[in-house]
């Protein structure tokens, strides 16, 4: 089964009568993003972006088989991606479509979404040109503060 | 984290390859040897954890295959980096696999490094939406372009072995069955089978589409052919001058210049 993106499931599967074996797809061509949700979720709902084409039981399948994650429900709706916003030749610029999966953990579990950007601490190597413009940079900024000893006040009022 | 960071290092780093012989049968101790061997993060490799596993087969026959490493239970975790790469300017990862080298792995292996190829760029996918949504960097977007061109690779791979299984079982050089067909046109395609649940002939969408040209279509045809051999022959009459010119100019010239 090959890579080649599946614009409508009618065209790719093979044709579904009844009495034929369960449809199997080996190395799924779809991926999942996990996304932080906008509006606030109840704490055991993961929200992901599914491509178009995958159903709620897909979605079920690929996170219980590859993450072995139980999942209890799945919700899902299609986002619809703006076509107003115009580009600099004022032609009109389609933001994708996209879907959104609410994907309900079974056995009580919770997900919070973590913060993947904490502010590190990071002290240049010494004698680095990183390090010389940070301390440039520092040097700079003690000069413009304002002359301490004036308790607030600023230099428009004379004296 | 054994298993998960065996299978980072199976994604991307080819110089791991060594330290991994999954596909070969080697014996238990040749393959602590190998372990130790490979150039590693000492964070990444636990070699400690990893060699137990193997010495466990050391009493078993020599000529079983190495047990392959457990699944990973990190569940949602899986999503996002370690939690040590979180917050860095750039991470460290290393070259994608060629397709040479992937010629060279079973299909069990191909199967395997399908999963975990699809699990670090939906990894790659998560960070990168959050830090358009956090208004930061993504470090080291250059990964998904490596996994990308990875999982492209594997899949050719996979598609020339089935395409010479086929070829050897059946003698079918096409997956999907097909015929020459003319559109309306009068032009002469290749048409992919669909597959229908009823016969052509009750199929009304079906019969709609023309695979024949109408007679009203032959005046177009010529004009369409007279238009192509125009073209076809001032392409070499330009062609022709063009050589009596050399021609002129180098009288000695024998090959034909491009």
């Amino acid at each position: 089964m090959a890579v080649t993106i599946i614009y409508s499931t009618s065209q790719k599967y093979p044709l579904y009568q009844m009495g034929n074996p369960q449809l199997r797809i080996f190395r799924p061509p779809f991926f999942l993003t996990l996304v932080r949700p906008g509006k606030e979720q109840p704490p055991d709902v993961v929200q992901f972006r599914i491509p178009m084409v995958m159903t709620k039981f897909d979605v079920r399948n690929y996170v219980e088989k590859i993450y072995n994650v139980p999942v209890g429900a799945v919700r899902t709706r299609i986002q619809y991606g703006t076509n107003k916003k115009r580009n600099h030749l004022n032609q009109k610029v389609k933001r994708p479509d996209y879907k959104v999966a609410y994907v309900q953990l079974a056995q009580q579990q919770t997900f919070e979404f973590p913060d993947i950007f904490p502010k590190k601490d990071v002290k240049s190597a010494e004698g680095s040109v990183e390090e010389m413009q940070e301390k440039f940079m520092e040097d700079e900024e003690q000069r413009q503060k304002p002359d301490p000893r004036r308790g607030g006040v600023t230099e428009w009022f004379g004296l | 984290m054994a298993a998960t960071s065996a299978g980072r290092v199976l994604t991307l780093c080819r110089q791991f390859q060594n330290a991994f012989r999954i596909s070969t049968t080697l014996s238990a101790q040749q393959s602590t040897v190998t372990l130790t061997k490979g150039r590693s993060y000492p964070h990444r490799l636990p070699s400690t954890l990893l060699s137990s596993s193997w010495s466990c087969n050391l009493d078993l026959a020599v000529q079983c295959r190495p047990l392959h490493t457990t699944i990973s239970r990190r569940g949602l975790e899986e999503f996002f980096d370690i939690p040590e790469n979180w917050g860095e300017a750039t991470v460290k990862s290393g070259a994608p696999w060629t397709a040479k080298q992937l010629r060279t792995k079973s299909n069990e292996d191909l199967h395997k490094l399908w999963y975990v190829l699809l699990k670090e760029k939906n990894m790659l996918l998560t960070i990168e939406q959050e830090s358009k949504r956090q208004g930061q960097q993504m470090p080291s977007p250059e990964r998904l372009k490596k996994i990308d061109r990875s999982i492209r690779r594997l899949d050719t791979v996979v598609k020339e072995r089935e395409n010479a299984l086929r070829l050897l079982q059946t003698g079918q050089e096409r997956a999907r069955p097909g015929d020459w067909r003319k559109d309306v046109f009068g032009r002469i395609y290749w048409y992919r089978f669909r597959e229908h649940a009823l016969p052509w002939y009750m199929n009304r969408r079906y019969k709609r589409k023309r695979f024949y040209t109408p007679a009203f279509v032959a005046p177009h045809l010529r004009l369409r052919l007279e238009k192509y051999l125009r073209a076809k022959t001032r392409k070499q009459k330009k062609e022709s001058e063009n050589q009596a010119v050399l021609k002129e100019k180098f009288p000695q010239m024998q090959a034909k210049s491009q």
